[in-house]
């Protein structure tokens, strides 16, 4: 019989298992005391199974992660991944071949590392203020409202999936479109930095409803 | 660090980088990886592991067809076609330079698991045969013409045979632009007839056999047929080499994937071209040689673990291409694991900033195993 292990309540002394190689190559004169006292507990305590998204790998990056476990459909991890994959490597090409065609002077300011890209079409794409409906005597009123961080870039990589899955041609890949929307939001073009513009501007235009907020 | 010092040592002595960008002096242990010896006849140990260029306008005349398409994505992505110069390349050009083309000719089977560098071998070893001039027969893909036939037709010369025009005039396409002299010298022996009215007649260049089969796709099975034929009965003569390249010869007798109209399966021996290229791989011949590559990637019905002849070509394909000479290619040694880790990282393929680190180069090592496939694959996201 299988027993459930990850969304099942773990009993509050078990700890989390640490991935990082650096963390045990630490020699026991150079840890803190909260860091000994640490390590005299994992002695006692049981540890939580690891998920099979934790990586000691040098080059795995939680924001990745993430975009790839939303672009997953039906489970289907293996997918995925290749799919992030090809994106990343369409990303380099196109830009190392603007880099190799590129005179000297400009060579610098083109950006080649996907990762980089990534993140910043990202930052690029994150509202600052989001709309929640709010209902008020009987009218529900769309109320400007601050977003957690998580609540950003989780809108931020969902805008852009959506994006690349529903208003493109039917035959172009995936990677391909998710190429072409990572280098426009990286340059602050595109589709989805008009919905966050546009997302903006109605939350400048019911600025009246803020009062609505109690929290 | 070492191994980099020795390395230095050899390459004063060999030529040195070849990339056209300055040289700052900080790169220069990064440009032992290369060499300037473009002619694959020059190339000795000494070369090992090492990468040598070659222009682009000779990769459009001498590979039409021939590269892997990952490699064709990367001479696009880093403008220059590099090729690494390992050992069973280097065995097979030494074998052929000793060899008397007075014998028959000598059948080289190049095997090796997923992803080791097989059909790089192999274009290796056209390159050199293009450059010393020999004419080349390189079909890029045995498997190609056994499964994925949208049309067959019943061949008009023998009623049992079914011909394939689309994959014919393919070939016979990208042959023209390789061998363009060699189709004006060499001339036709026989009158061959295409249909009730039109023939060649004797003496005429092969370039019109070659262009009537591009001009009358029925035909082109046979005008293929005619030209192996042709090139097969003049090699002895003397008056050029021939270079019969074949990748993935285990398709020739496995099984295929096609049906007749009445649903039968389809023997390799009943399509034309497969009939006609098992009549160039057999040995009765002489002026030149036989290089095959076995691969199981694009094979039907092997599973995926098979990689030895005897378990790819069957009892049937190895008492065919029996006695040859087994060529294996193993995966990178850590040599050719550093050379071609400094060609991504001089290239600026691996942008990772933690790819540049000594952990990053370890941890890829480790999980691509030094195999060249999965160092391509794994580097490409980087």
């Amino acid at each position: 019989r299988i027993m459930p292990v990850r969304w099942s309540r773990y009993n509050p002394s078990y700890l989390e298992p640490e991935a990082k190689k650096e963390s045990y190559q630490k020699p026991l004169e150079e840890l803190t005391e909260e860091e000994r006292e640490h390590m005299e507990l994992k002695a006692v305590r049981p540890i939580k199974a690891a998920p099979p998204s934790l990586s000691s790998s040098v080059f795995s990056d939680p924001m990745i992660s993430k975009f790839t476990n939303m672009m997953m459909k039906s489970g289907n991890k293996v997918l995925a991944r290749s799919l992030m994959s090809q994106t990343l490597e369409a990303i380099k090409r196109k830009q190392l071949e603007k880099y190799h065609k590129a005179p000297e002077n400009e060579k610098e300011t083109i950006e080649c590392n996907p990762y980089v890209i990534f993140h910043q079409a990202l930052k690029n794409c994150q509202p600052i203020i989001g709309l929640s409906n709010i209902t008020k005597g009987g009218k529900t009123y769309q109320v400007p409202v601050p977003l957690t961080d998580n609540r950003k870039r989780f809108l931020a990589m969902k805008w852009l999936i959506t994006e690349c899955r529903e208003n493109k041609h039917r035959r172009t890949l995936m990677p391909e479109k998710l190429s072409q929307e990572l280098l426009l939001a990286f340059n602050n073009e595109g589709p989805v930095i008009k919905k966050k513009h546009i997302l903006h501007k109605m939350a400048e235009a019911n600025r009246a409803y803020a009062h609505f907020r109690w929290w | 660090q070492l191994d980099r010092g020795c390395a230095l040592h050899t390459a004063a002595r060999g030529g040195l980088s070849s990339v056209s960008s300055q040289d700052v002096p900080a790169q220069r242990p990064r440009a032992i990886f290369h060499t300037s010896e473009s002619d694959p006849a020059k190339h000795t140990e000494q070369h090992e592991g090492r990468l040598y260029n070659i222009p682009l306008e000779e990769v459009k005349a001498v590979f039409p067809h021939g590269l892997p398409h990952r490699f064709q994505q990367q001479i696009q992505t880093f403008n220059e076609a590099r090729v690494m110069v390992r050992k069973p390349a280097l065995e097979i050009l030494a074998y052929l330079k000793g060899s008397n083309f007075a014998h028959p000719a000598v059948r080289y089977v190049i095997y090796g698991e997923r992803g080791t560098g097989k059909t790089m071998t192999l274009c290796h070893v056209v390159h050199y045969c293009s450059r010393q001039g020999w004419l080349v027969l390189h079909v890029p893909d045995a498997h190609l013409w056994v499964k994925n036939c949208k049309e067959l037709f019943q061949s008009s010369y023998n009623k049992d045979r079914l011909d394939q025009p689309l994959q014919a005039s393919v070939w016979l396409k990208n042959f023209k632009t390789s061998n363009e002299r060699f189709l004006q010298e060499i001339k036709t022996q026989k009158k061959y007839m295409w249909g009730k009215r039109e023939s060649t007649e004797e003496g005429r260049p092969l370039r019109e056999v070659v262009e009537q089969g591009l001009a009358r796709v029925r035909s082109a099975s046979d005008a293929v047929g005619v030209v192996l034929r042709e090139i097969k009965q003049q090699s002895h003569r003397g008056s050029f080499r021939l270079l019969v390249a074949v990748d993935g010869v285990n398709a020739l007798w496995g099984r295929t994937t096609l049906s007749k109209e009445d649903k039968s399966p389809v023997s390799p021996e009943e399509l034309t071209l497969v009939h006609n290229l098992r009549k160039m791989v057999t040995n009765d011949w002489n002026g030149g040689a036989i290089v095959t590559t076995l691969s199981q990637t694009g094979s039907l019905f092997k599973p995926s673990s098979a990689y030895t002849p005897q378990e790819l070509l069957g009892k049937e394909g190895f008492d065919a291409l029996d006695p040859f000479v087994p060529i294996p290619v193993p995966n990178y040694s850590p040599r050719e694991f550093e050379s071609c880790y400094g060609y991504y990282l001089e290239r600026k393929w691996l942008q990772h900033e933690k790819a540049h680190t000594e952990d990053g180069k370890a941890e890829l090592q480790f999980l691509s195993g030094s195999n060249p496939r999965q160092l391509d694959r794994l580097a490409g996201p980087l």
